[in-house]
């Protein structure tokens, strides 16, 4: 019937005129940049640092000096490489990474070399620079950086008798837990959650075992993860650790009961506030085992329009010269002259400036973007090691063939 | 009953209802908790030595968020209504073709989850300049409650008697006029409902605040609470804070408006 | 060419009393319609009828169809970050779904997610249904403690879950400490791969009960008051009654709760996010945990096998979707 006709067209035009307009919005993914030449836009990890905190002053000041204008947008530093992602025709001039992400970020082309943006790197530290180092380009600075320690808690020792110079490996820090649950304290607390964060408390002990992240499976990252499960397992540290982040374990560290707690120089303050001292972590057999750096990579994105580079770099170089950066959030400076600056306005940072000096990227070794794989798979070990899924030896073999299988790909 | 047994029946009420809230009660009993007491083995049941940090953080910082998210929730519902009504009038009343596959449509619709939902709106608002903007958010919540509110409309819409469609069609009025002038104002519960709902929804939402609205000058309340979780850090009183300070209006929201809480999902005032 | 009618009147029973209604209208005065008359007003309540649905259905068209249509894109070609770039992304097909289907965590998140969503479903309906028939009852305070029940819904996902994951911590939890204070072991709910899916399952069913209370109470309120004085003047106690009289009763609006609560529990994914992250391992991760995790959550970003998750979760609830529809139609039929 004509009618029928009449009205099934109608319809079939309405659906069309809506696909249209989807592809029209589809279309249209060129993101042009059309912000004013002195507005430059800064995504930071730090939403808990407002516009009255040191760091945003640390921007505005930077700002005032280049007379731009620098818009600030903080989200949540697990969502950046999402948020970045997302954002892909629309980036910022300016991104902070957290710093085992900039080998990804610049794999997929997202960031700009200093070759691209012009920017000077000599006087950064070497061994905090090179995070952000793939087959020789660099790709990032770091504003600053932290490291893992291990804290202890005066009172707790004391009342169990736990000399802390007499723990110089595994074996002894094991024996003084043992002393300290005795008395009727708790023994140590960390991180082992399924994040980058639980493999960033992992590493120490990892690397202090001797063990190396191209080799998952090794004797030495067996002892190492056979360490921490016997400690979850004899009650040395609480079960929480399976799902604690740092700063849940730092909580669980100020209630005055634990003996020690693994965790970052970003404590530092708190720590002397409470009355609680650190030493490195140790390796073991003695020595110091290598602790991870950690800390935001400054790093310049892909822009449409390159002549932005220039004034972007000038930024960087604002943020992370100095000490001005570094200590608004609480780590240690990336430039000798930064550390000195430091030191001079707090002497009690000695600890963990030399820390830092002694730490190690994660990406090191030549990992750059494999990083990302082998981390998920450690961590996923130790998970399932604590929780008693399997064993630690299981846990390993099964992350290094997971790893194997994903980089070959 | 006896007066005895409904006193008795409320006594049973209050205590499931006491369960059900426990996790409230929790939220504020953190949100007073001493930073060294959080992770207390075994916890305050009550907070002993309570501080109210985290509440003159909150009332200083979060008053804007609040405000924001109250115009979302608002601007959520007034879209909703506007777009899913006359469409439930529609599939309910007047009998479209394809009527039935929209309405499959609207349940599968509802069946995408919302990351990809969010990834996608980012592209289409980013070119239409809608990004981190207030009405860019309304548009996105709007997606949530839609559906839901298509399908509650037309359920309680289809109770209304053929009779009053008939009527009001002999005496010459066109389908708006009947929608407007006598649809919607027996539907008065179900639009209650279906507002309710939007706005609850609106104003929890968090996947597209913090996908679509990551740096506009507004913000609503469920990306206020990020300014307390840090790089390493969290600041759980103000973060319970927040979330006791965001519960209010909404508590209060719904205690005014019970009677119509439970009253409009299908066509109660009329009955053959 | 003229018809006349009869204007007719109808009114409508409020709460109380009846209403005659009046008797209809006469028939018009030529016994053979005009056709081409009728089938222009057929179509022009066509038209009408579609300009009322015209705006949703442009807006499903632009809001739901685009991100489905991106998220098919995504897992049939290969996408890497650079992709977003530079926008090459090679076909690949079924590559990401064979892959997918093929993997370790095939499996147990499958299970995981049916386990998930029927569970959540069976306990969140029943729950909410006990709680709709037990606030019937008039008592004091009833109309009150029914709108409190409502305020779980109200907290934002991020607050529940982490409340959640408060109360159920090992060490320093409430409920431990209460299991604890009357002589149990304490139970390692987020961390043991035996109870990380108890836990967000009591965590899931707490906040979807107010959903399944609100709409099934207010199905209990449209059955008439008269059909329970039947049964009570029949002798039947209060037991037969809710069985033989108020589910049956129900049924439409049951249909519709457990109809939404599968779909929106197949995507929860904030819940088990914050309070387990689908660990320890793959113990509590379903499908939509498992998108987001090769998505964002792992150590790098696989856009591709992630879509192609996805798109499986949607596949998967268009199924269950389609099995309750067809056992309630045939339900219904007999």
């Amino acid at each position: 019937m004509a009618t029928l006709h009449q009205a099934r067209a109608f319809g079939a035009a309405i659906i069309t005129v809506g696909v249209a307009a989807a592809a029209l919005t589809g279309c249209s993914t060129s993101g042009e940049s059309t912000a004013a030449s002195t507005e430059y836009t800064l995504w930071d990890p730090y939403p808990d640092r407002d516009a009255e905190s040191t760091w945003a002053q640390a921007i505005d000041a930077c700002a005032a000096d280049l007379d731009i204008t620098i818009t600030r947008n903080s989200g949540n530093t697990g969502d950046t490489v999402k948020d970045l992602t997302t954002a892909a025709g629309n980036l910022p001039d300016i991104a902070m990474v957290d710093n085992p992400k900039v080998a990804t970020l610049a794999d997929a082309g997202l960031l700009t070399t200093t070759e691209d943006n012009g920017f000077d790197v000599s006087s950064i530290e070497e061994n905090i620079l090179s995070a952000g180092e793939i087959d020789g380009k660099v790709y990032g600075v770091p504003v600053g950086a932290n490291t893992l320690g291990l804290y202890y808690n005066p009172t707790v020792l004391e009342a169990a008798g736990v000399d802390i110079a007499s723990v110089t490996d595994y074996a002894s820090l094991t024996a003084a837990l043992e002393q300290i649950v005795a008395s009727g304290g708790k023994g140590i607390t960390f991180s082992a959650v399924g994040t980058e964060e639980g493999s960033f408390q992992f590493l120490p002990w990892f690397w202090g075992a001797g063990a190396d992240l191209t080799a998952l499976d090794s004797g030495e990252a067996e002892s190492a993860l056979q360490l921490w499960t016997d400690w979850v397992s004899t009650g040395l540290a609480p079960n929480s650790v399976i799902s604690n982040t740092q700063g849940t374990s730092w909580d669980e560290f100020l209630t005055g009961e634990y003996g020690f707690a693994e965790n970052g120089s970003w404590f530092k303050s708190a720590a002397d506030e409470a009355g609680y001292e650190s030493i490195q972590i140790p390796g073991i057999d003695g020595g110091v085992a290598p602790a991870p750096t950690g800390g935001e990579f400054i790093t310049i994105p892909v822009q449409k329009d390159t002549s932005r580079y220039e004034t972007s770099a000038e930024i960087v170089e604002c943020l992370s010269g100095g000490d001005t950066g570094a200590t608004a959030l609480g780590y240690v400076a990336p430039t000798a002259d930064g550390q000195a600056a430091q030191l001079d306005a707090d002497p009690s940072l000695e600890f963990w400036t030399s820390a830092v000096g002694d730490a190690k990227p994660r990406t090191a070794d030549n990992l750059g973007i494999s990083y990302g794989v082998i981390s998920e798979q450690l961590y996923t070990a130790v998970q399932n090691a604590l929780s008693g899924a399997s064993s630690p030896a299981d846990a390993l073999a099964e992350a290094q063939a997971t790893a194997t299988e994903k980089l070959e790909k | 009953m006896t007066s005895a047994r409904r006193i008795g029946n409320t006594v049973i009420g209050v205590i499931f209802t006491a369960l059900m809230l426990f996790p409230l009660y929790w939220m504020i009993n953190v949100s007073l908790t001493q930073p060294t007491d959080l992770r207390k083995d075994p916890p305050n049941l009550f907070p002993v030595n309570p501080t109210f940090d985290g509440y003159s953080r909150v009332l200083g910082e979060q008053l804007p968020y609040l405000g924001t998210s109250l115009v979302i929730g608002l601007g959520t519902v007034a879209v909703t209504l506007l777009l899913s009504a006359p469409a439930a009038f529609a599939l309910a009343k007047l009998r479209p073709r394809g009527g039935t596959a929209l309405n499959f449509v609207l349940l599968i619709a509802q069946m995408i989850p919302g990351i990809i939902m969010a990834m996608g709106f980012y592209l289409i608002f980013h070119s239409w300049g809608i990004l981190d903007t207030v009405p860019g958010l309304i548009l996105a919540d709007s997606t949530l409650a839609v559906p839901f509110g298509v399908l509650i409309f037309t359920a309680f819409m289809a109770g209304i008697p053929e009779e009053l469609m008939s009527a009001a069609k002999i005496d010459g009025a066109g389908p708006w006029r009947t929608f407007r002038s006598i649809v919607m104002p027996i539907s008065r519960n179900s639009v209650v409902t279906v507002s309710l709902f939007t706005f609850l929804w609106a104003w929890s939402d968090f996947i597209f605040a913090s996908t679509l609205n990551r740096g506009g000058a507004l913000q609503p309340i469920t990306m206020g609470i990020y300014k307390y979780i840090g790089n390493n850090t969290q600041d759980w009183n103000a973060i319970m804070a927040t979330a006791v300070v965001a519960s209010i209006p909404a508590a209060v929201l719904l205690v005014v408006a019970q009677r119509y809480v439970a009253a409009g999902v299908t066509a109660g005032a009329v009955k053959d | 060419m003229t018809a006349t009618h009869t204007t007719s009147r109808v009114t409508v029973r409020g709460e109380t009393g009846e209403v005659a209604q009046s008797p209809r209208a006469t028939s018009p005065v030529r016994p053979l319609p005009d056709r081409r008359l009728r089938s222009r007003q057929r179509l022009r309540a066509q038209l009408a009828a579609w300009a009322f649905i015209a705006p949703v259905v442009v807006y499903l068209v632009v809001f739901y169809a685009y991100p489905l249509f991106r998220n098919l894109d995504l897992s049939f070609r290969d996408y890497t970050l650079r992709s977003f770039i530079d926008g090459t992304a090679p076909f690949v097909w079924f590559d990401n779904y064979v892959e997918v289907i093929q993997s370790s965590t095939f499996t147990p998140a499958l299970v995981n997610t049916a386990v998930f969503t029927l569970v959540s479903i069976a306990f969140q309906f029943a729950i909410g249904l006990a709680l709709a028939v037990f606030f019937f009852k008039r008592f004091p305070l009833a109309a009150t403690l029914r709108a409190l029940f409502l305020v779980p819904w109200l907290l934002p996902l991020l607050v529940s879950a982490s409340v959640w994951a408060w109360m159920l911590n090992s060490e320093s939890g409430i409920v431990n400490a209460g299991l604890e204070a009357i002589g149990l072991t304490q139970v390692n709910w987020l961390t043991s791969p035996q109870w990380a899916m108890v836990s967000v399952l009591l965590a899931n069913i707490w906040i979807g009960i107010p959903f399944n209370l609100v709409i099934l109470y207010s199905g209990l309120q449209n059955i008439p008051g008269e059909v329970y004085e039947a049964a009570s003047l029949d002798g039947a106690n209060g037991w037969q009654t809710f069985w033989r009289i108020t589910v049956p009763l129900l049924r439409p609006v049951s249909a519709i709760t457990i109809l939404l609560g599968l779909v929106y529990t197949l995507k929860v994914f904030d819940i088990i996010w914050i309070m387990t992250r689908g660990g320890p391992g793959n113990a509590s991760t379903t499908f939509a945990i498992w998108s987001y995790r090769l998505g964002f959550g792992g150590g790098s970003p696989e856009l591709s096998p992630a879509a192609a998750v996805g798109n499986l979760l949607i596949v998967l609830a268009f199924v269950f979707g389609l099995i309750y529809i067809r056992t309630q139609r045939r339900s219904e039929r007999a």
